[in-house]
């Protein structure tokens, strides 16, 4: 299943992802922020928030954008 | 009625996409046209090359061995050149391109950022979108609302400089720079640190949602590691002398009496440099340098201080150490004297004194 997968973190992209059928949102992001908290990123699956049990769907749009960026003297 | 007036802001929405948008293909249009600089670059390198070959061709049949050295030498020089330069275009031209947006996508962008982080504003005629954050407090510091605004028209210009400010609504700027206005906003431009790579990229996908919303998570967070101004000397530094408000960097501190002083109020020992405030230096009345408590003394004899350098092993300063050499050249002229009138004594009543019956 195919999905577009937007990370906000480090680098910043966006791609087509595949994945197993009947992902939840909480396992994708387990999977790809090993270690991350959720609580420290919005999370939205076609532009809206959902519940960490939503499963996926072919085509869904998940962006991960992270809430604290630390800024810096460049 | 009402539905009149939602059609007009969605006919707006509209308007700012196609803005949005043709913004878009400019940016793209400048990076390809960077690709087209490169492109040039490597074909002036060929045909460098292929000049090199013939003249190499000529020179080897004619038996110009000495030519043919030359050219083969820088030939080899200009390979090394050549291979980093092929390098760096290969990986230039690798770079995933980012997939231009559809008008629809960017629509949907603004009606997130809606959605997301409260209503924005445009201006159609100058040509720019806003969106104002919630009051940011960080570490007790209120530092009020920012205004994040968006030149649509400079996005093409993003390799170059920030397309946006970050404008301070309610500005509590550092105590020692009024331009700084949070610790990471110095002139209303943002240092995006950590950001810098995803807020390009998302402007360059058309992902303005995610833009604004990666300054504001920027604008919320503080990196007490690479601030303009950090947070504990926001107010600034009082100095102690004169109570002028001076940054961390500007203030110095006078180790004899712990307290920090503007660069009016300090100076520094010409002696061990040790910097210190006026009120702790002292100057030396000979060689008029300030320095501090441990390289000075007081003259044994006068008691007023001079610079260690300044005074005799002694410890005497030069006044003193003349009166107390004059003293001595006295006392050793009267020491003479005396012993002169002793001897002169000695000699007139030498034999027996005569007594008389």
């Amino acid at each position: 299943m195919r999905i577009m997968y937007i990370n906000n973190v480090g680098g910043g992209f966006a791609n087509y992802l595949e994945i197993e059928e009947n992902t939840s949102i909480q396992k994708l992001f387990t999977q790809k922020m090993a270690g991350e908290n959720a609580e420290d990123y919005l999370i939205r699956v076609n532009r809206q928030p959902v519940p960490r049990d939503y499963v996926l769907q072919e085509n869904d749009r998940v962006t991960i954008t992270p809430t604290k960026v630390e800024g810096a003297v460049r | 009625m009402r539905k009149g007036k939602i059609m007009n802001k969605n006919k707006n929405i509209i308007k700012l996409s196609s803005l949005l948008l043709d913004a878009i293909y400019e940016l793209k249009k400048q990076r390809l046209r960077q690709i087209q600089d490169k492109f040039r670059d490597f074909g002036s390198k060929c045909s460098f090359a292929i000049k090199d070959s013939n003249l190499f061709y000529t020179a080897v049949e004619k038996n110009w061995f000495r030519s043919a050295e030359k050219i083969r030498t820088r030939v080899s020089r200009s390979l090394n050149d050549f291979s980093y330069y092929l390098q760096r275009f290969k990986e230039f031209i690798n770079i995933d391109e980012p997939k231009l947006p559809k008008l629809s996508e960017i629509f949907a962008e603004l009606l997130q950022l809606d959605q997301d982080l409260g209503e924005y504003q445009f201006d159609l005629k100058y040509k720019t979108i806003s969106v104002i954050t919630e009051p940011i407090t960080l570490e007790e510091i209120n530092l009020g609302s920012f205004e994040i605004k968006l030149y649509i028209e400079r996005i093409s210009t993003l390799y170059e400089h920030a397309p946006y400010k970050v404008i301070a609504l309610e500005p509590n700027p550092a105590g020692s720079d009024s331009n700084v206005t949070h610790p990471h906003v110095s002139s209303e431009t943002l240092c995006e640190g950590d950001g810098h790579v995803s807020i390009r990229r998302a402007l360059e996908d058309g992902r303005f949602c995610d833009f604004f919303t990666m300054i504001v998570s920027i604008l919320q967070t503080y990196n007490p590691d690479s601030p303009y101004i950090s947070l504990s000397d926001w107010e600034g530094r009082s100095c102690y002398d004169c109570g002028y408000t001076v940054s961390g960097d500007e203030s110095y501190y006078c180790e004899y009496c712990d307290n920090e002083f503007c660069d009016q109020c300090s100076t520094y020992c010409q002696k061990c440099d040790t910097t210190m405030c006026l009120g702790c230096a002292s100057q030396c009345p000979l060689c008029e340098e300030p320095v501090c408590k441990n390289c000075s003394a007081k003259c044994k004899e006068c008691e007023e201080i001079y610079c260690k350098d300044c005074l005799t092993e002694e410890g005497l300063c030069p006044d003193c150490e003349e009166q107390r050499k004059e003293q001595e050249n006295e006392e050793q002229e009267d020491k003479s004297k005396k012993s002169e009138a002793a001897a002169a004594v000695q000699s007139d009543s030498m034999g027996q004194t005569i007594v008389h019956a």
